[in-house]
């Protein structure tokens, strides 16, 4: 097993906008160690989620390689792309994308159900325990529009963390919450990090966010100008060390 | 099983949407097992009046032709055939014989050509069961008591009676007790002539009561001057009507065996066979023909057959409202919905999964909309049934084969109904459906920036 979690070489990203086409990147390589507890940051428009969605494979690169636990994803198809996000990946997304017809339960629930790989009774007992660990064990049969944001955050982490991903994606995570709620959730991922040795990758444009990083990874017009390696934390490097 | 959930959910969430689609289904779907439920009624009075009035369920009819070109509706030794129904057919539960006339009833005011059928009351009780007397309101212009119901059917036992139906009754103006005339032409081409009575006039069996009355066998061997033994049709009634086809194979053939010679099968009723076909073949001597239930209702068969045409035509219309409507709102549901799609497809739920939970949640709607209307319009055809509406248009009672309402919801029908409307709304959820899983995961993402 190589320490790195996902590799980036020399990539490129287009969108066609009419008969024109925009670069959103420009020959990006980076690579993410595992255990790290990394950001993105850069202004509106800089490329950071593209680079996520190539990370998250949700994207594939217009040139060159994203190479995600030693498989490139330009080669995989649909399906297997899928595969590859369900069992190596969680999300936690700016506005939490919970399903609002499901309970708090049932939506953390869900990649383990997708999965298929466990009983009802394991899947039951590894959800309780996950949103123990959130602050969440009383919440199990709430649905999402009777929590507060902090809460709903706190469902997304446990739903991403449910199956125990090797990197976990962030997206701009505490953008729709108060300061002190969204550092409770920061807080809470550095934790997760610090205890599970899970790799984080996380895009913020606050700078208050960025000191809880172990790594920055400052984007400007889709080129990486900073990437922060100078920072490592304490968990990535045992992490990376272990693995 | 999570498909289902979240479809499931999604309808309950959608409250407003869910009602308005359900509606409608559940409202088609009743329509729909309504209608079923009148052809139903139909064939039922179709099955009951048939089978009452001109068949059994398996006939053994007979034409003899003296001249190629003439041709009657006897079969002789009716005794011997009979015993040969009941020995090639141990399911039958009744075995009767009937003489088949055909001539004119002439009354004081009216003239009506015919068909006679001779009966034995003893032996064909059932048909007591079925004929029902008519109120005088039915046959007589203004009576002074409408309800009034006079005669006894139990009379036709007697010499020289009649029973007609209400609308031969008013067409001919006559009442219970009055005289008639019949006349009718004998084999040898001469016209002969007898007097009889009114002794009932019953309520009317749809298109089938037009062209058929009642008197006594004996009334029908001396019109036609026939012997004893000879008869018009030999009527078997079997435990399973459904059995009607297969038994008429059997009977064929035991009659062959027993050395009989027999028309080819031909769907057509006899009278049709007695007028048109046989008289151009080229035989004579005495051949018999053995019928079902539905060839001697054939040309009525065609109603059902259109009714059922007209009710599938008339529910295809309102499927394609129904379907432009479902199409429509889960196209706005997906629209609504990218998001949670985007986040499912980036967790990591498969295209095909996308495009099962929404047809899901269609066929889920059509499932329980259609099942509730299903059930309701089969309730409802119950309670109009049993309220027993009368028909008051004649035309009407015609095409119905009945003069009061009679729906029939057959379970068959029902899940006909629910399956249809169920599929119709899965498959007016396909385009939206296939639109939902090519949604891209980018799109959970799209907040980001």
């Amino acid at each position: 097993m190589t320490a790195n979690i996902v590799e980036l070489k020399g990539v490129i990203k287009d969108y066609p906008l009419g008969k024109l086409s925009v670069r959103a990147l420009h020959g990006v390589d980076l690579a993410l160690v595992r255990g790290e507890f990394a950001s993105i940051a850069g202004p509106s428009g800089s490329g950071k989620t593209t680079l996520l969605n190539l990370i998250g494979c949700v994207d594939v690169p217009t040139q060159g390689q994203v190479v995600m636990d030693g498989r490139s994803t330009g080669d995989l198809s649909d399906r297997a792309l899928t595969e590859l996000r369900l069992f190596n990946l969680g999300f936690i997304f700016q506005s939490f994308n919970l399903v609002p017809v499901l309970t708090v339960a049932q939506n953390v629930e869900l990649p383990l159900l997708l999965q298929g790989k466990l009983s009802g009774a394991e899947r039951h007992k590894l959800v309780a325990a996950m949103l123990e660990r959130v602050g969440l064990g009383s919440y199990l049969k709430h649905r999402p529009t009777e929590l507060s944001g902090g809460q709903r955050q706190r469902v997304a982490i446990a739903r991403a963390l449910v199956t125990r991903p090797k990197l976990v994606l962030a997206d701009e995570p505490t953008a729709n919450l108060d300061s002190v709620t969204g550092g409770s959730i920061l807080q809470l991922m550095k934790e997760l990090n610090t205890q599970d040795g899970t790799t984080f990758l996380f895009s913020t444009h606050d700078a208050d966010v960025m000191k809880l990083a172990s790594r920055v990874i400052r984007v400007h017009d889709g080129k990486i100008v900073d990437d922060g390696r100078a920072r490592p934390s304490a968990p990535a490097t045992a992490a990376a060390m272990h693995a | 099983m999570i498909t289902l959930r979240i479809a499931l959910n999604n309808l309950i969430a959608s409250r407003r949407r869910t009602m308005f689609l359900g509606a409608a289904l559940f409202l088609v779907t009743m329509f729909f097992v309504l209608l079923l439920a009148v052809t139903g009624g139909v064939l039922d009075n179709l099955v009951r009046a048939a089978t009452t009035i001109s068949s059994g369920h398996v006939n053994i009819g007979g034409y003899y032709k003296t001249t190629p070109s003439d041709s009657q509706t006897i079969v002789l030794e009716v005794s011997k055939l009979r015993q040969a129904a009941k020995d090639a057919l141990p399911d039958a539960v009744r075995v009767v014989d009937r003489l088949r006339g055909w001539g004119k009833i002439i009354s004081d005011q009216g003239t009506q050509q015919m068909g006679i059928n001779g009966v034995d009351l003893t032996e064909d009780a059932e048909l007591m069961r079925i004929l029902a007397l008519a109120p005088a309101k039915d046959y007589l212009e203004n009576p002074p008591n409408p309800e009034l119901v006079k005669g006894r059917i139990e009379d036709l036992s007697k010499p020289g009676s009649l029973v007609v139906f209400a609308s031969t009754a008013k067409r001919l103006k006559v009442d219970v007790g009055d005289a008639v005339t019949l006349r009718t032409e004998t084999l040898k081409g001469q016209s002969n002539t007898a007097e009889a009575t009114v002794v009932a006039v019953v309520r009317d069996l749809g298109l089938l009561s037009s062209w058929a009355s009642f008197v006594p066998k004996e009334s029908v061997r001396e019109l036609y001057q026939l012997k004893p033994d000879v008869s018009g049709v030999v009527q078997i009634w079997l435990k399973d009507i459904d059995r009607s086809e297969a038994a008429m194979g059997e009977l064929r053939t035991y009659l062959d065996k027993q050395g009989y010679a027999q028309l080819e099968h031909d769907g057509q009723p006899f009278f049709i066979k007695l007028l048109q076909t046989v008289p151009n073949e080229d035989w004579t001597g005495a051949k018999l023909d053995v019928s079902t239930w539905e060839d001697e209702a054939s040309f009525l068969v065609q109603i059902i057959a259109g009714l059922r045409a007209m009710s599938f035509a008339l529910i295809a219309l309102l499927a394609v409202v129904i379907v432009i409507g479902i199409t429509n709102t889960m196209t706005i549901a997906v629209r609504e919905r990218t998001r949670e799609i985007g986040t499912l497809r980036a967790i990591g739920m498969q295209r095909g999964r996308i495009l099962l939970l929404f047809l899901c949640e269609a066929a889920l709607l059509g499932l329980l909309a259609a099942g509730a209307g299903g059930a309701t319009g089969a309730l409802v055809a119950s309670l109009v049934d049993a309220a027993h509406i009368p028909l008051e248009s004649v035309a009407v009672r015609a095409v119905l084969l009945s003069d009061a309402l009679h729906l029939v919801p057959r379970a068959v029908d029902v899940v006909l109904a629910v399956v249809a409307l169920t599929a119709i709304s899965a498959v007016a959820a396909l385009f939206p459906s296939m639109r939902a899983a090519r949604i891209t995961p980018v799109n959970a993402m799209q907040s980001a920036e």
